[in-house]
């Protein structure tokens, strides 16, 4: 069943189009996720679903009901903002109260008890925002959200002010919240991995439109076009011309390549004497060595292209800059646009 | 102690010396019963202090001082808050001109305009030179920067835009959500606004004197008249009024540190209570006494 339908929403800002035609559907139970750039107008189609930016064309349906033009406090959903925007005038028992107390909803007491507990807050209902780390305000501001039980819960950048270990948390909290309860959220991140972790869906945009929908995997494995390769999976981009020129062979047609850095192998020695069918080698030094833990990344130098390789970092022998390697490209691990 | 130490406590302490020499030879003046040819009074008294406070007058000007205050910081809040709050929030494009607009009297030196302001209104219809409400009128001007000032950067502080939002998505109108969100959270920088426009407003003697002068006569203009009387007297007047002053800023202090305003706010309105009760008491007991004295 479809719970949010956004159809040709386009919004301009002083002529600049900042929403063009963006049409997206999400089915009720569904994490979707707005992936771009800042500036690619995520957050103006949130806040045109919350009722807080008004459309200049288009409508938008909740549950088969039109809101495109009711007031925010007549459309039933929920927003959480990257900045928490609690009350600080009131702890944390009012701020996750004021919504049941505006609406004049019974057992406040009651449902303001559940939902501290399921967010982990119980025993801070006395505390101000000022008393509380930015993940537990966090928490209170989905919280306070989640007690009017909305038909859509609007996440605008919620974790992105806080630091990388709390945000990990809350990223699995959010997801595990937003499962049990079959909550219907519209997530926006500029950060990939987080889109990754998250979402059921996500959808990449550019430029006020929507780029490609898909499955995390879906997006990672097959991304539509250069844009989004190099957005979301760290994908090396190179033009066609310097790929020939890189493996000496013109089998590949298209305009441009592309390859994920786990898929590209190093190898030395013997490994890298023939070159089967279904892959090229290339020779190249290495530029940098950056480690991140688990992932050892290289930026291998090829006098075409500066290529990025991963590698699992599971004991192997860590490269240094100025070694000479050779790179394995297996065609089927090459996209082509 | 490190000679640059040495150095930075003599300045502060020259400084603080500059600052404190005529407030405390204004003190002594006023304490003493003569100081002519000594460096310090031969002998002191709390003779002028008596005489302020029995002097009808005097109470007179304070409270005529303070009814034009609070009545101009009542106007101004009503018309300041709500602009102010409309235009951060809904109308932020107007922000420019209500900012050009607000800062506009420190353009306009006090005695400029008071000139135009007798020109305007000391004939015809709009006949009000003499009376307090052509200063309430002024002043309302004057104080206009700190209002719009203290009143805007707190609504940029608590981010307003988003709370107000917030409330709206949560089911508040809007004005419930000014009401319950906005105003608790802009109250102490509001707070500061107003005692800054007290304590200002009460030093201010230019347009007092020239708009309405002895025909309304304020704690200024009284400060000024005492002024040709006696020397003592006025040293009196000046320490009494730095002290209210001093209490303001005590308030302002004890604002801007107050982590929890609305306890705060509690606390100081029982106070404020007592003193009120216990002064009515006081007053009806002096009442009973002069009408047993007859």
């Amino acid at each position: 069943m479809t719970c949010v339908s956004i159809k040709e929403v386009s919004k301009s800002y002083q002529k600049q189009k900042v929403l063009d035609k963006i049409s997206l559907s999400l089915k009720k139970g569904e994490l979707a996720t707005l992936l771009g750039q800042s500036g690619c107008g995520k957050s103006t189609l949130l806040r045109s679903v919350a009722g807080l930016t008004e459309i200049d064309e288009g409508s938008i349906y909740l549950e088969e009901k039109e809101i495109t033009s009711l007031p925010p406090r007549e459309r039933e959903v929920g927003m959480v903002f990257q900045s928490y925007a609690l009350f600080p005038n009131m702890n944390v028992f009012e701020n996750v109260a004021f919504g049941l107390k505006m609406r004049k909803m019974d057992r406040v007491k009651e449902r303001v008890s559940d939902m501290l507990e399921l967010v982990g807050l119980t025993g801070k209902e006395n505390a101000y925002p000022h008393e509380l780390s930015g993940g537990q305000q966090q928490r209170v501001a989905l919280a306070r959200s989640l007690v009017m039980q909305p038909r859509v819960l609007l996440l605008d950048e919620p974790l992105s002010a806080l630091d990388a270990k709390i945000r990990k948390n809350l990223q699995n909290e959010i997801k595990r919240i937003q499962k049990e309860l079959n909550i219907t959220a519209i997530f926006v991140t500029h950060d990939q991995e987080e889109a990754m972790t998250i979402s059921d869906t996500i959808h990449i945009m550019q430029e006020g439109k929507i780029v490609q929908s898909g499955t995390p995997a879906e997006i990672y494995t097959t991304p539509q076009n250069p844009f989004v390769a190099r957005f979301i999976g760290n994908y090396n981009v190179i033009s066609m011309q310097d790929f020939y020129q890189l493996v000496g062979n013109h089998s590949l047609r298209g305009n441009e390549m592309a390859i994920r850095p786990e898929m590209i192998q190093i190898c030395d020695g013997s490994d890298c004497d023939g070159e089967e069918v279904d892959e090229w080698i290339a020779g190249g030094t290495i530029a940098q060595v950056f480690m991140t833990g688990n992932v050892l990344r290289y930026e291998i130098d090829t006098s075409v292209a500066v290529i990025r390789v991963d590698e699992l970092h599971a004991g192997n022998r860590v490269r240094i800059p100025g070694e000479e390697v050779r790179l394995r490209f297996p065609r089927s691990a090459c996209l082509v646009y | 102690m490190k000679k640059g130490m040495i150095w930075h406590k003599s300045v502060v302490t020259l400084l603080i010396l500059y600052l404190l020499i005529p407030l405390v030879g204004t003190f002594l003046f006023s304490v003493a019963v003569e100081w002519d040819s000594s460096i310090l009074p031969e002998s002191l008294t709390l003779q002028w202090y008596h005489e302020l406070f029995q002097d009808p007058r005097f109470y007179d000007a304070l409270n005529r001082t303070l009814f034009i205050i609070a009545m101009t910081v009542a106007l101004s809040l009503a018309i300041m808050i709500p602009t102010i709050f409309l235009v951060v929030v809904y109308f932020p494009e107007w922000e420019r001109f209500l900012q050009g607009l607000a800062m506009l009297p420190y353009g306009i030196p006090p005695i400029i305009g008071a000139v135009g302001l007798l020109k305007i209104y000391s004939s015809g219809n709009l006949s009000l030179v003499g009376t307090p409400w052509i200063l309430i009128g002024a002043y309302f001007v004057i104080i206009m920067p700190f209002m719009y000032q203290g009143i805007r950067n707190s609504l940029r502080t608590v981010n307003a835009i988003e709370l107000i939002q917030t409330a709206e998505l949560l089911g508040a109108t809007r004005r419930k959500a000014f009401i319950k969100v906005i105003l608790p959270n802009i109250l102490p920088g509001v707070i500061v606004s107003i005692l800054l426009s007290f304590a200002m407003l009460f030093g201010e003697f230019t347009l007092a004197n020239l708009l309405v002068g002895g025909r309304y006569e304020t704690i200024q203009i009284y400060l000024y008249q005492k002024f040709e009387k006696s020397g003592h007297l006025t040293s009196a007047i000046v320490i009494t009024y730095y002290l209210i002053i001093l209490l303001l800023t005590w308030g302002v202090f004890k604002i801007t540190h107050a982590r929890n305003l609305s306890i705060f706010i509690s606390q100081k309105l029982k106070g404020i209570g007592r003193i009120i009760a216990s002064a009515i008491l006081r007053r009806s007991y002096t009442v009973h006494v002069r009408e047993g004295k007859r």
